[in-house]
């Protein structure tokens, strides 16, 4: 009879892929909370989120039709633009994620587009395979949120901001915020330094800061800022980061972001302060941004 | 035995077969998407029917038959091409050996209608017993022997053919 052993090994080097682990073990407890129309919206896909991930950063680059078929921000006459390029979730009993992933489109400088979007994509996946850990890890026996998206903060001729946010819920919600701004006209990507002259602005801008925090301490009683009495040794803000967190608003105005727990107390969430363009004038090296 | 004992069986079965699953699944698709998509798919399912199963002695069949029948029924959706029947296309295979130059014995195994792959599949590749093979297929035993003959021989028929083009152009 014929000799099927060359067959049997190929069936037997059939690769079984990373994802089968979390297919099998969703689909069972799934299937065991007998939640099965619930299921439908797991599908495995969220299982390889990242994968899939990666093979649409190369559709939403190569097809029109992809990319029209994507929900898009509403921009007007402007050529760069966002849109939501994927959004995952995972709804699992007490652990649930929702991933939304933002890209850039449009831009002559592919090189940075290509930057920033590997770099939202990568972002997420990270978050994806640390949900996934963490769920593993604690047996479904826990309790874990996380949610990630985005925010248009500008869009305008010169300037489009983008606003990341984390948050992840383990009792208490933690909250984290990143930010790009592009200059739409040059297609570059801004950091806080390449704004001004020199390093001047971090003490200019940290100054104005204080003040402000005090003031909205003096006309509102709830409201708590880490300075002065308010800090534990350590804890107390006094300056900036070099590349703290910012957008450019609509305005023109520079606003400085805080992550929750940064500067004030975690009930005070994440803040941010606009800072007036007097303030940091004279540092800046072009009034072509910031008005 | 209630049914959470049954429940508890079934994780254990699903997840000791989760490979072997995922390897039969993807016999029948060829990638891995839809492999999974199957695997997947007859785990809920699986749970669905868990009342049909009687006896816990016979669970790996019957998730087995579960995870073919799931297989096939995707094949069935998928599938643009009218599928032909399986006799037509056994008979077909025998009568024109002609066609069937330059295909190796794996592709031989591609062609064979799915009642005589799963066969082989089922006994040759995941190494099951003849009485498993006909729990899982849903026929009797004598059925199941019959088609393993049959479809070694096609197999064979299609193989002697390659070996007869290599010879014709050898001379």
């Amino acid at each position: 009879m014929r000799n099927l052993d060359p067959l049997k090994k190929r069936y037997d080097n059939i690769p079984i892929p990373q994802e089968l682990d979390d297919v099998v073990n969703q689909a069972l407890k799934a299937s065991r909370r007998k939640d099965v129309r619930g299921m439908k919206t797991i599908k495995w896909a969220v299982g390889s989120a990242a994968a899939a991930v990666v093979i649409f950063v190369g559709s939403v680059n190569a097809s029109p039709a992809v990319v029209h078929a994507l929900s898009e921000v509403p921009v007007l006459n402007s050529l760069v633009k966002v849109v939501t390029f994927r959004d995952y979730k995972v709804d699992e009993g007490h652990y649930n994620a929702d991933f939304q992933v933002p890209a850039i489109q449009d831009m002559n400088n592919k090189a940075l587009e290509e930057l920033l979007n590997s770099k939202y994509v990568n972002e997420n996946k990270e978050l994806y395979q640390s949900f996934m850990k963490q769920m593993k890890q604690q047996k479904g026996e826990g309790h874990l949120g996380v949610v990630s998206g985005y925010e248009v903060k500008t869009d305008n001729d010169r300037i489009l901001s983008i606003a990341r946010y984390v948050e992840k819920t383990v009792g208490s919600t933690e909250e984290t915020l990143q930010f790009d701004t592009i200059d739409k006209k040059n297609e570059v990507l801004l950091t806080l330094p390449s704004l001004f002259k020199d390093d001047s602005y971090i003490a200019l801008i940290s100054n104005n800061i204080r003040e402000q925090m005090e003031a909205q301490m003096k006309k509102d009683g709830d409201k708590v800022y880490w300075i002065g009495e308010n800090a534990e040794d350590g804890d107390a803000f006094t300056t900036i980061k070099p590349d703290q967190h910012f957008y450019i608003n609509n305005n023109g105005k520079l606003v400085i972001s805080f992550d929750k727990y940064e500067v004030a107390p975690g009930s005070m969430g994440s803040v941010e302060f606009t800072i007036p363009s007097d303030v940091i004038t004279n540092a800046l090296v072009s009034h072509a941004y910031i008005k | 035995m209630n049914r959470r004992r049954f429940e508890e069986l079934l994780v254990s079965c699903i997840t000791e077969h989760k490979e072997s699953t995922y390897r039969l699944a993807y016999s029948y698709v060829h990638n891995k998407e839809d492999a999974l998509d199957i695997v997947q798919e007859a785990i809920q399912k699986a749970f669905i029917s868990l009342n049909t199963l009687h006896k816990p002695a016979s669970m790996k069949s019957w998730y087995f038959r579960i995870v073919v029948t799931t297989a096939l029924d995707f094949l069935r959706k998928r599938s643009r091409v009218q599928p032909v029947d399986d006799e037509v296309l056994l008979t077909l295979g025998l009568e024109s050996e002609d066609h069937y130059h330059n295909l190796d014995l794996e592709q031989a195994l591609e062609e064979l209608p799915f009642k005589y792959k799963s066969v082989i599949v089922l006994r040759y590749f995941e190494d099951l017993k003849i009485e498993e093979i006909a729990d899982i297929l849903g026929e009797n035993v004598n059925t199941i022997k019959t088609r393993l003959y049959q479809a070694l021989k096609l197999l064979r028929v299609k193989l002697k053919d390659d070996s007869m083009e290599e010879v014709r152009q050898h001379a």
